[in-house]
Formats: C-alpha cells, sequence, structure tokens
C-alpha cells in the first residue's frame, strides 16, 4: 500500500469475531449508560445486546433505524464523550481493579455493523407508501440526510438541494479521508439514497428570499441545514497570499479534484496551522502524511485548553507536529508576487477566566517573532456567510447570523421552515446534526398534519 | 516446582507418580505424542482403544465439531473419532517402545471387540507386550451394532461376560470404562465387578447434538451432507461426570477404585473428582484445547493445595466430599439467608435488578438517578442468581438471617379473584413415595 493509498483509505474496522468479542465483554446494563449518552438515540445497548445474542441484521436495524448515519457516527464520534463516557465496563467504582478501566469500543461496533450489513447486502427499509406531502431539505450534510431519512423512509416527496457537486456535506468536504474515506461515504449515502430521495447537486439555495421561495415553489415544508462553510480569518484582506488557506479550502481540495495540486503545496514544505479544535488536527495530522518538512500548530492558550478531543492531541503529538503554544498570530509575511514566507506571532501569557471559562490568553508586549512558513492553514472556525440572512430574511438569526430554531422541534419564526445542524448551533458534532435531522423530521409531520 | 508433597498414587496395585493421565482417545494416539506427554508431566496414558484388525477403521471427515460459548471457545467438543485406525502390530509396538523409554509410566490398553473372543484376544495381546492395565471400552457413544460400545455398556449381561471372559486370560488389573448414557451408573458398574472388573472409570462421552446447520439442516460434524448423534465431551459434561463418579463413590457394595474423565481443565476441576472419589483422572478434550502442557499446572496447583492445607498424600483427599454430599431431603430448611451487597464495590450495571426481576423474587428495587440496586431483604429468595450475574467478585455474598426472620410471600396479583377459584383442598393421605 503506497503512502497514498494509506491517506485515502480508512484504517479496518473490526471483523466480525472481534466484534462479537468486544459485545462479549458488555455488561448489558440495566438502563444503560451507553443509550442516555448518544445524542441521536442510536440506541448501542439495544444494538449489543442484539449482536451478544446473534440477532445480527436486527443489530444493525436498530442502528439504522435510529441512525441513518450510524456507520459514519461509529467512525467519526468522539465516542469517549458520549456513548462510552459511562460504560459501566470501565468498572468506575471505588474497587477498580487493575487494567478495567476499557469502555466497549462502541464505535467500533457500530462501525462494525453498518459495514456488515453493506458486505451482506442487509435491507433495513421497504419502500413505503408514497405520499403526496412534498419536503425540501437544504443541505446533504448530516443534518440534511437525517432529516430527509427520516421523512423518506414514511413516502413524504423529499428533495435535498446541495450546493455542491456531490452529497454528503461535511462528510464530503470536511474529513480526511484516513478517517472516514470515500468508499464508506458512498456506502452509507447508498442507504440514503435507496429510501428514493431526490438529489439536486449544485444547486445552492442562496440569494434573496431563496429558502423561503421553497415554500411558494411547492414544498409544504422546508428544513434548513447548510452548515457553515465561510472560514474565520485573522486577516480578512488576505485572499491573495500564496500558500495561505482557510480549513474549508484545503480539507475540501483534499477530498475533490485538486488533491494533488494540494500534495504538492505540503510535500516538503513548512506548513503552520492556526487553531486548537479538531478541525486544526485533522489539518495538521494530514500536512505530515502529505510528507510537510515540518508542521506547526500554532495555538494563543495552552495544551489543555485546546477544544480537540484528547486523543486527537496526543496522536498528532505523536505524529511529530511541533505545537507552538501561547502565541496569538499577527499577520503574515510575504515576498514576491504575494508569496507567504512566514507568520507574525506575539507571545502570549494566560490570565483571567473568560465567558467560555477558560484562561483568557493576553499578549506579551515586545515578543513578536516570526515564524518561517511556506504554507498557513486558518483552522480557526467556520461561520455563516455574511449575507446569508438575507437568503431567509423572516427567519430570525442571532449575532453570529445563525438561525434561532427550537430545540424541541427545529421550528424557525416562519411556519414551514426548520432549521438544524451547524447554520443552528454553531460548530457541532455530525451525530448533533443528525440529531437535529431527525427531531426537524418529526416536528414536519406534526405540522403537515395541521 | 513444588517438592515436598506426594501425588503419587496407587490405582489397583499399579504406581503412578500422579493422578493425571492421558485417556483413551486422539491425544494418546501413537507412542511419539505420548511420550510428549510424559516428558511433559502426565504419569500415566489410555492408550487410544485398539482394533484387532478385524474390520478396518476409517475415520469420517470431519470427524468433529465444537461449540463455543460467546467468544469462548470449546465449551464442548463434538466427536464422531471411532476407535484407533492403526494396525494392532503398529499399536503394540508402540506399546513396547514406551515401555522400554518410559518404564515408570503406566500404560493402560483400552480394547474394544464385539464378541468374547475378539475381546480374549486383544486382551491377551496388549499383556504380552507390556499394557499395565486393561480398560474395557463399554461406552464408546457412537457404535450401532447391538453389543459394541456404549450399546454394551446398556446391556448389563453383556457387560458381565466380557469382562469375566477378559478376567480370565489376563493377570493385569481391569478397568471398565462406563458410558453415561444411562440413568443410575451404578448398576452396569456392579454388573462390571461382578463380572471381575477391578476399577471403573467413567465418563465417556454424553450422546448429543453440536449444532445444526441453518443453511443445510445438517447436524454437525457434516459428514458430506450428514450428521450423527455423537458424543460430547469437555468443560460443559463436568457436572455430568462429578455426579456418576461421586454416585458410585458412595455405594459401599461397588467399593471399586474409580478413574474421573470429564472436562478436566484445571488442577482445581481434577481436584473436584477426586474429593468426589476418583483416585486418578483422566483427560482428552482439555488436551484437544489447549495441549499436554496443561498438566504443568494441574501437577503445581494441587501441589500448591496441599501444601497450603498440610496435606502431605494426594490420597488423603480422595473422597474428602462425600461425607458432606447428601440427599436434598437432608437440608436444615430451619435455616434461611438472603444475599448480602457490599455497595462500595458497585459499578451500577443493574443487571443483578434485572434477573431478580425476570427470574427470582422482585427483592431489588433500581435507584434510576444514582444507578444503584437497593435489596428489598424481606423479599430476598437467596437463589443467588444476582451475585452469579454480578461482573465484581464478592460484591454479593450469601448471608444467614436470624431464625426469627421470615420472607414475604409472593403477592397474589389480584386477590378479589379468589372468590371465584374452583377448588378444594386436597385433604388425602398418602405414602411419601410414588405409587400408582
Amino acid at each position: 500500500m503506497s503512502h497514498l493509498d494509506k491517506f485515502k483509505e480508512m484504517r479496518k474496522g473490526l471483523d466480525l469475531v472481534q466484534a462479537i468479542a468486544e459485545a462479549d465483554r458488555c455488561l448489558l446494563c440495566h438502563d444503560a449508560p451507553c443509550s442516555r449518552g448518544c445524542p441521536a438515540d442510536t440506541k448501542p445497548a439495544e444494538f449489543i445486546r442484539k449482536l451478544r445474542f446473534k440477532n445480527i441484521t436486527g443489530a444493525i436495524r436498530t442502528i439504522k433505524e435510529n441512525n441513518i448515519l450510524g456507520g459514519a457516527c461509529g467512525v467519526l464520534c468522539p465516542t469517549s464523550r458520549l456513548c462510552e463516557e459511562k460504560c459501566s465496563a470501565m468498572f468506575k467504582s471505588q474497587n477498580r481493579p487493575a487494567g478495567a478501566d476499557r469502555p466497549i469500543q462502541i464505535g467500533e461496533i457500530q462501525r462494525f455493523l453498518v459495514e456488515h450489513s453493506w458486505q451482506r447486502s442487509v435491507r433495513i427499509f421497504e419502500k413505503p407508501e408514497p405520499r403526496s406531502e412534498k419536503i425540501a431539505v437544504v443541505g446533504s450534510g448530516p443534518g440534511g440526510l437525517s432529516c430527509a431519512a427520516e421523512l423518506a423512509k414514511e413516502g413524504y416527496q423529499v428533495t435535498i438541494f446541495e450546493g455542491r457537486p456531490q452529497p454528503g456535506g461535511v462528510l464530503r468536504y470536511g474529513v480526511v479521508s484516513y478517517r472516514f474515506d470515500m468508499n464508506f461515504l458512498e456506502h452509507e449515502l447508498e442507504d440514503v439514497k435507496a429510501l428514493g430521495i431526490k438529489f439536486q447537486c449544485n444547486s445552492p439555495i442562496e440569494g434573496k428570499n431563496a429558502a423561503e421561495k421553497l415554500l411558494q415553489d411547492g414544498f409544504d415544508a422546508v428544513f434548513l441545514a447548510p452548515g457553515l462553510w465561510d472560514a474565520a480569518t485573522i486577516k480578512p484582506d488576505g485572499k491573495n497570499i500564496q500558500g495561505l488557506f482557510s480549513s474549508v479550502d484545503y480539507l475540501s481540495a483534499l477530498r475533490d479534484g485538486r488533491f494533488e495540486k494540494m500534495e504538492k503545496n505540503i510535500k516538503g514544505k513548512a506548513v503552520a496551522v492556526i487553531g486548537g479544535g479538531s478541525v486544526a488536527m485533522d489539518c495538521i495530522e494530514s500536512a505530515v502524511r502529505l510528507g510537510a518538512k515540518d508542521v506547526y500548530l500554532i495555538y494563543r492558550r495552552s495544551y489543555s485548553q485546546m477544544p480537540a478531543e484528547p486523543d486527537e492531541r496526543i496522536e498528532a503529538l505523536e505524529a511529530g507536529v511541533h505545537f507552538v503554544l501561547l502565541n496569538q498570530p499577527l499577520d503574515y509575511v510575504t515576498a514576491k508576487k504575494d508569496r507567504l514566507k512566514g507568520l507574525k506571532l506575539v507571545r502570549t501569557r494566560l490570565g483571567a477566566l473568560d465567558a467560555s471559562g477558560r484562561r483568557r490568553p493576553e499578549e506579551i508586549a515586545g515578543s513578536e517573532w516570526t515564524l518561517d512558513a511556506d504554507v498557513v492553514i486558518e483552522a480557526i472556525g467556520n461561520k455563516a456567510p455574511d449575507e446569508s440572512p438575507e437568503w431567509y430574511p423572516k427567519v430570525d438569526v442571532d449575532g453570529n447570523k445563525l438561525i434561532k430554531a427550537d430545540p424541541e422541534t427545529g421550528r424557525t419564526s416562519v411556519p414551514g421552515l426548520f432549521a438544524g445542524g451547524d447554520i443552528v448551533r454553531g460548530p457541532a458534532l455530525v451525530v448533533q446534526a443528525v440529531q437535529d435531522g431527525k427531531v426537524a423530521a418529526r416536528a414536519i409531520k406534526e405540522y403537515l398534519k395541521q | 516446582m513444588v517438592n515436598n508433597v506426594d501425588l503419587s498414587i496407587d490405582f489397583c496395585g499399579v504406581q503412578f507418580k500422579n493422578p493425571f493421565l492421558l485417556s483413551s482417545s486422539p491425544v494418546s494416539n501413537s507412542a511419539e505424542m505420548v511420550a510428549r506427554s510424559f516428558d511433559a508431566g502426565w504419569s500415566g496414558v489410555v492408550f487410544k482403544t485398539l482394533n484387532s484388525d478385524r474390520l478396518p477403521i476409517v475415520h469420517p471427515s470431519p470427524r468433529m465439531h465444537c461449540i463455543d460459548y460467546g467468544s469462548k471457545k470449546e465449551m464442548a467438543v463434538q466427536n464422531v473419532e471411532m476407535i484407533s485406525d492403526r494396525s494392532l502390530k503398529h499399536n503394540l509396538t508402540e506399546f513396547l517402545y514406551l515401555k522400554k523409554n518410559y518404564p515408570d509410566h503406566p500404560i493402560i490398553a483400552s480394547i474394544m471387540g464385539f464378541f468374547t473372543d475378539e475381546w480374549v484376544y486383544l486382551a491377551k495381546a496388549a499383556e504380552d507386550n507390556g499394557a499395565d492395565m486393561l480398560e474395557l471400552n463399554f461406552s464408546c457413544p457412537h457404535m450401532c451394532i447391538e453389543g459394541a460400545g456404549h450399546k454394551v455398556g446398556q446391556a448389563f449381561q453383556l457387560l458381565e461376560g466380557f469382562t469375566a471372559a477378559v478376567k480370565e486370560v489376563v493377570s493385569i488389573p481391569v478397568i471398565a470404562k462406563m458410558t453415561p448414557n444411562i440413568t443410575d451408573m451404578n448398576e452396569p458398574a456392579m454388573y462390571a465387578k461382578k463380572g471381575g472388573a477391578d476399577a471403573i472409570s467413567a465418563i465417556n462421552t454424553v450422546r448429543g447434538i453440536s449444532s445444526v446447520g441453518l443453511d443445510d439442516f445438517v447436524p454437525t460434524p457434516n459428514v458430506f451432507g450428514k450428521g450423527a448423534i455423537s458424543g460430547t465431551s469437555g468443560p460443559a459434561v463436568r457436572p455430568i461426570g462429578l455426579n456418576f463418579i461421586a454416585s458410585m463413590a458412595q455405594n459401599d457394595q461397588l467399593n471399586l477404585p474409580l478413574s474421573g474423565i470429564g472436562g478436566i481443565e484445571t488442577w482445581i476441576d481434577a481436584l473436584e473428582y477426586m474429593l468426589l472419589g476418583a483416585s486418578t483422572i483422566q483427560v482428552t478434550s482439555g488436551i484437544m484445547h489447549y495441549g499436554y502442557r496443561i498438566v504443568d499446572d494441574m501437577i503445581e496447583g494441587l501441589s500448591d493445595y496441599m501444601i497450603e492445607r498440610g496435606v502431605g498424600q494426594i490420597s488423603d483427599l480422595v473422597g474428602k466430599a462425600l461425607p458432606n454430599l447428601h440427599e436434598t431431603e437432608a437440608f436444615d430448611l430451619e435455616r434461611q439467608g438472603i444475599a448480602q451487597y457490599d455497595m462500595d464495590k458497585c459499578i451500577g450495571c443493574g443487571q443483578c435488578y434485572i434477573v431478580c426481576q425476570d427470574a427470582a423474587g422482585q427483592a431489588i428495587e433500581w435507584d434510576a438517578e444514582s444507578r444503584r440496586p437497593n435489596l428489598i431483604e424481606d423479599k430476598c429468595l437467596s437463589c443467588m442468581l444476582c451475585k452469579f450475574v454480578c461482573p465484581v467478585p464478592d460484591l454479593i455474598s450469601h448471608k444467614e438471617m436470624p431464625k426469627e426472620w421470615k420472607r414475604q410471600e409472593t403477592a397474589v396479583m389480584d386477590s378479589s379473584l379468589e372468590k371465584d377459584i374452583k377448588y378444594e383442598p386436597f385433604t388425602k393421605e398418602g405414602p411419601n413415595e410414588c405409587v400408582i
């Protein structure tokens, strides 16, 4: 396997024997904490029990009925702070025996079962009686797919409008292949497509009143889940700098036709990534894998304040990333033709707690310095496009232009218009978007009954 | 290695340096194998059942299957293994090799015939070529001819007759190996004794079916589209073996040395057979799973147990549990107890609650907030199912309650229906035994 194959394919998951052995370790808890810990109510306690009692198709059915993106969630969820967090198999008691601190690998079992369903061509859903109601879903990321699937399962006529050339949203354009590969994505999309959903790609719902207009164009309800695709930047006028990328651009390029070009940009170069979240971790680790000479992670606070998952941080350190902590980026240094040459930084110290409950970084006067870098990737957060409120002018948005939606139903201020995923929550997990889609689908059905 | 205890044992006048023997099976098929087992520590062998060469032996293929429990492999093994498929000449030559190279490791020749002359012929041949003892195979579970294998074990006159015929022609001790496919083993064992048997070994495999193919409907092992009821062995049959050994050991009329067989893998398994009356034990399935090396742990484990207990001679342990083995009617029902919980150890899995709800006395309340069980002592049946499912060792134990303590009766769902029942109390006197 070449290093590029390794980059483009995720590691193998459990096989049947391993999955059964893992299910065997499960204590089959009463009122299981794992099921309580799943934001999308995927019911891990139920599918693990089913696997344990050799009801494998049933286990797959539990996952797919509750979470149409059960495979993606099994792979991408930070399970250690969700389903696995309170797993009883960790023996969290005053007398925990040595070594008994391993939760059941629930994410791995979930991934196995979904992959197994593809291997065995298990079909979970029957074709439903078609219904007349038409629903538009804006965005084919986890939130949109989940809502669409939930409705299509019951025969509603669902059309997904996707701005990009291919469906999947963040699952296609926002993750790295060695974590979640195209083959896996295509399989999972097949499960959604099989429900009879219409996909309309290259169809962004943008422009004045575009979203609300769908309601006038014959759709009985609309679910807005376009995600957040505009990148925050420290230099809004830096678009012409050669070698400066947003994480959105960089990660998308690794998943579409621009891969080779991006690989050339990175290979042998000094790469700096700004940010401390999971996206920044994906950027740095992928840069290492693509053969960057040096990869720096620039973060203005300290290690323990990073929002990235602990295992991601450790993996990045192990991969050889240089963590440049307590440094605030100020500006870019360019050479001829706007070619990026370096990153101007100032050292920080941690002061008092800020609103997020973390200590605020304060710049240390006179400590400016320049880090030589050929490439900088900004991974400091995604945001809603500035003009996005115009696409749905009657919908209430907050100061960050995020849509205000009722968390119980996904209802917005406009009847018939529902919303979920990152456009409501801000940057959040795939599994949370899945749940938003389910919740909204339920509310849409209620709404259509009236 | 532990030195200062004596594991050696006398079995029908033959000395074994420890009680651990290979039983007659694939694990004792050749001198090469048996020699390695002796090197590993096994004290003796019941060599795979000799064939007189009258009928050729061809093994079915595949010849075994196994039963797993969850991800635990080989809870039981299923076999349609036959007696030795090697010629008598080869097998006897193997005896000579073993006697020459391992003179202090007794060889027990297992034999099986169809009629008296064949039994006698094989018995003589074995003795003449160095066998220290004979084991008469009255128990091979997949013979279909009347008068062979376990069919003999179920036809007591034949069993007695074949034993007597063999005893008449040999001077070495003779063991009769019993089939468990019978209700009471004491009956055939007494016939064997009448025929002159010097000892009893038990059990051979239990007739069973390991599994059935769900696609082809063929029971396993699937021998090219055909299955058969055949012999089950391994840890799953150990309780059956212990039952038969104990009941024969309690039989004063029988009063013969016993060799225990059935699901032995560890020194504890072996010791339990001995405590219930076996003076040697034999192993096959454990070796089929783990190899000869397990005897190392049997020897060391049993030795350490004896040192801890101050037992110098292994023979002192034989039958040690028998005085405590009673009919259930002997139980003191005045004394009652309940389960008790050491809650500091609880991890909150709630399995105790589930089994108590669905299979016991509904004596546990579940606190969903703290994820902890709360035992209502007066409802506890002391079945101890909660202890069996509890993943934490020693969290739950049994404790005796004071004499005046009373368990709550199981509540009647709707006692208002009592007025509608059709019923007269039973008042007839009768004997405390079954009569028609």
